[in-house]
């Protein structure tokens, strides 16, 4: 069994193949951009994109990703060849959103993947769109800064 | 007395190194109780910085490079960038020529835990001296080796201007080792030291610069290293099972079905020190096996939340009469009432509450015969590097420390007990072990902020003064919440808690007034919680000046103002200015309000608050819409992190206000995850307004806790300005402030 991670076809050994996304992430491919918060699908932390789609690898089993191409925080800029950033985590630094840090990964990854499906948001869905991500250190201003200054200066277009 | 003199020294230079002299512990050790003598050793590190422990912080690299081993820990606010402007500011620096380091334990002399808001107040200047005296032996270097006296050789970006415009770099005077200095060469020159960060108020080059943090392009792309992430070659995977009660002990355990279980190593009992933890070879095969073994627990505690209000509650105290500490007894209360013209009785309570930072803690141990080494994010390493030795029974000095990034701190990362899990199931099997907390063990297994009950009868005179004022409150110890039981006990004897008292004098001037409180230990394992007591008792000061000023007819704000003695003017200032900037005084739609609140932390950082909320009765929603926060922080090293700071105390404040709360029953904490204990979420949180003043020539102060305090009672105070409701209990949400009671 190989999944898609990044770009890269990853082979599972046999018992992975039953782990949770996230740990797999983790633990086999040594990919530590992904974050453990909750476990239940809580906090967001784990976010990553299954087919351009936020999911929470936490609630998601190796085996059910079949051949969906998953992206984690690390090959986000991949997909945007010009610069070593994405736009979203391009104004995640020209906001200065993060505090501790640790839930920011979460946060891009659902940031990016709202963008790409609504592109001019209005400051109400994004606060929508982020509720699902908690961040203790209250970044959440920041955060909405950060997606607005994204989308304003357009450099994400819908795909598909 | 049954001690030698030997122990009582020893254990006396030992309490003087880690600062709890300071603290009280003298007093116990001149009792000699022979019960705590083999508790006392493991103790949070207490011992503010001297300005000579800066020359261990600070060297050159033949590279050019400036390398700073910052002696505070990062959890996200930042002092260790505005430290690397220090340093910056008195070398001359560009940010990229600073190499910012979290030390190991073994790299620098000790240092104090990170808390309380003082990583720039208290280590400004050690920082700033270490640096300038590095700086002035870089200059006698380069002017001995141009051979010109040290007046012409000149400052400039990274080195020295020597005449004729050659530059010279800091690397080209660092042969090849690190140029370290060392504070017994420097006995008496202190005075006549130039200090840039001292004097360049008009002119800094690198204070008061919005620098990005260092760690911020790692940070998005998902490359810093949390200790969660850490990994070694031949890593093995640990758990411990944890009592499913506080304090429950093993009776008996079978763990054959566990042993037996492919992928697991060893089972690791240790009955005497109520420990089961099994070590394997995946991670995954850890839940399974942790379910695998077969114990029978002593439940010793079955405690209930009732229990725990009970013996929590002021009007139990107020009944006897019987407080253990007076904070202050001004004047005299009865004849103050005698002159209240308006006078209001009221109790306020907040409750316990967990950190709940995203990271759940993580520690990854690799015991070796003459090494023992640890990988941890927390706010005191020195006292992880104690209690991983006490935990496996090797001397301190075997222990080093590699300090993480933390995913979030608030005073809940002073220990890290799965460094010590980690550690002990290293030692029995001989390989790195990593031990990972998940998010029900976090909540189970961590301290927490005590619930406060207070009581307040306070009245205002004809002229709108404050007639008396009579605060009594009740909590646990907080400071000292940590300390083993049977010191605890001893201590509470001989000392008040001061993290519990934070913030309970009022600002106000009162003739009359009397404040007292009662510091309860109980089963429940207590620690700093950001701020200690100052968010409670804020809470109820400055609800009960609102009830006040509303009861005697007077504008809150106006209030406050007129009722500050005239020493308090940046309080005043900043008032005012939060005043101006949220058009304090109009008029409030419908279910609408604003509130008011302000408190000076630690007696050094003005704050004032004030919030808008809006009651959207169709969706049965109470909303804070937006907060504004004045804070008079003294002189800011860099406004940018000073801000997301306060933006934090205020999402902090408001989450306090109107969510948090841990309950416990049957002896064990009913919340286990974020869907029971709600945090606030991005859809709840307003949009916030800062303005910050800087004095001149004030120094720093404190922010990291600074803004929270008025946090929740200027909501409140803003719910009844809409509704006409009082909220005296926290967390509030649209049911209990309409539900009969009200409160």
């Amino acid at each position: 069994m190989n999944i898609e991670i990044n770009g890269k076809p990853i082979s599972v050994s046999k018992d992975f193949e039953d782990a949770t996304l996230l740990d797999f992430i983790r633990d086999f491919a040594g990919l530590k951009g992904t974050k453990f918060g909750c476990g239940m699908g809580l906090c967001g932390a784990c976010t990553v994109h299954i087919d351009d789609v936020a999911a929470r690898s936490c609630q998601v089993l190796v085996e059910e990703v079949g051949d969906q191409s998953v992206t984690t925080i690390e090959g986000l800029a991949m997909a945007d060849p010009a610069g070593s950033f994405h736009p979203v985590q391009q104004a995640w630094i020209e906001e200065s959103v993060p505090q501790c840090g640790y839930c920011q990964p979460g946060q891009i990854m659902t940031a990016a993947a709202f963008l790409n499906r609504n592109p001019n948001p209005s400051n109400k869905e994004i606060k929508q769109a982020m509720n699902g991500n908690l961040c203790r250190c209250g970044t959440y201003e920041r955060i909405r800064k950060a997606v607005a200054r994204a989308a304003r200066e357009g450099k994400i277009n819908a795909r598909n | 007395m049954l001690e030698t003199d030997a122990i009582s020294m020893s254990r006396r230079r030992f309490l003087k190194k880690s600062g709890w002299l300071a603290a009280g512990v003298t007093v116990v050790t001149a009792l000699s109780y022979p019960l705590i003598r083999s508790a006392i050793p493991a103790l949070p590190t207490r011992n503010d910085p001297l300005p000579e422990d800066g020359f261990a912080w600070v060297q050159a690299l033949s590279d050019g490079h400036i390398r700073f081993f910052c002696p505070r820990m990062e959890m996200g606010q930042g002092s260790p960038l505005g430290l690397c402007q220090i340093v910056a500011e008195e070398l001359n620096l560009s940010q990229s020529e600073i190499e910012c380091v979290l030390p190991d334990t073994n790299q620098v002399p000790h240092f104090k835990m990170t808390v309380g808001s003082e990583g720039i107040a208290k280590y400004f200047e050690p920082v700033s001296f270490g640096a300038a005296q590095l700086r002035e032996k870089l200059r006698s270097i380069a002017a001995k080796k141009a051979g010109l006296p040290r007046e012409k050789v000149e400052d400039s970006l990274g080195g020295f201007l020597l005449p004729l415009g050659r530059q010279i770099g800091y690397g080209a005077l660092v042969p090849s080792e690190p140029l370290v200095l060392f504070a017994d060469d420097y006995p008496s020159s202190r005075k006549a030291l130039p200090r840039y960060a001292l004097l360049r108020r008009d002119k800094y080059q690198a204070i008061g610069q919005s620098w990005k943090h260092h760690e911020l392009e790692a940070i998005v792309t998902g490359q810093t290293v949390y200790a969660r992430d850490v990994s070694l070659p031949d890593m093995m995977f640990g758990q411990v099972l944890q009592p499913p009660t506080f304090g429950s002990l093993i009776k008996s355990v079978d763990v054959r079905a566990a042993e037996a279980l492919a992928g697991v190593l060893e089972v690791v009992i240790n009955k005497e020190k109520n420990f089961i933890g099994i070590v394997a070879d995946s991670p995954l095969v850890l839940p399974e096996a942790i379910g695998a073994i077969n114990v029978h627990w002593e439940i010793s505690e079955e405690l209930n939340q009732d229990q725990l209000d009970a013996s929590l509650d002021v009007d139990e105290f107020r009944a006897r009469d019987e407080f253990e500490h007076i904070l202050a007894s001004d004047g005299d209360i009865g004849a103050g009432k005698l002159r209240s013209q308006n006078a209001v009785a009221a109790r306020y309570d907040t409750s316990f509450a967990a950190h709940a930072a995203i990271e759940p803690r993580s520690g990854l141990a690799w015991v070796r015969k003459n090494k023992v080494e640890i990988w941890c994010g927390s706010q005191d390493p020195f006292f992880v590097q104690q209690r991983v030795a006490k935990a496996i029974d090797r001397r301190v000095d075997d222990v080093i420390v590699h300090s993480h990034r933390m995913g979030g701190g608030f005073g809940g990362r002073i220990v890290c007990q799965a460094s010590e899990e980690a550690a002990i199931l290293s030692a029995a099997t001989g390989r790195p072990v990593r031990v990972q907390w998940d998010r029900e063990t976090e909540f189970q297994n961590n301290y927490f902020q005590p619930s406060f009950s207070h009581h307040i009868n306070a009245g205002v005179t004809d002229e709108g003064t404050i007639s008396h004022w009579q605060h009594d409150f009740v909590s646990s110890p907080i400071l000292t919440g940590l300390v083993p039981p049977a010191i605890g006990w001893v201590l509470d004897k001989v000392m008040a808690d001061e993290g519990t008292a934070r913030g309970s004098l009022p600002q106000y001037q009162m003739t009359n007034r009397q404040v007292r409180y009662s510091d309860i230990r109980t089963p429940i394992p207590i620690g700093a919680w950001r701020g200690l007591g100052s968010a409670p008792n804020t809470f109820a000061i400055e609800s009960m000046m609102d009830e006040l000023a509303s009861k005697s007819g007077i504008d809150p704000l106006k209030f406050r103002l007129q009722n500050l003695p005239s020493t308090s003017e940046r309080l005043a200032a900043v008032l005012h200015r939060v005043a101006e900037i949220s058009g304090w005084g109009r008029h409030s739609p419908k279910n609408t309000g604003y509130g008011i609140a302000c408190s000076v932390y630690k007696n050094v950082t003005a704050v004032a608050i004030v919030a808008k909320v809006h009651i959207d009765h169709d969706a049965s929603e109470l909303q804070v819409n937006k907060i504004w926060c004045v804070q008079d922080s003294g002189l800011v090293i860099n406004p940018d992190q000073v801000k997301n700071q306060i933006m934090g105390n205020i999402v902090w404040g408001c989450s306090m206000a109107l969510k948090e709360r841990i309950t416990f029953e049957a002896g064990a904490v009913e919340q286990r995850n974020f869907h029971t204990y709600e945090i606030l979420r991005h859809g709840e949180s307003p949009e916030i307004i800062i303005t910050l003043i800087n004095p001149t020539n004030a120094q720093s102060t404190a922010v990291g806790e600074a803004a929270f305090a008025p946090v929740a009672p200027a909501i409140a105070n803003a719910v009844f300005a809409a509704t006409g409701k009082r909220v005296r209990r926290l967390p509030m949400n649209f049911d209990n402030v309409f539900s009969n009671s009200g409160s």
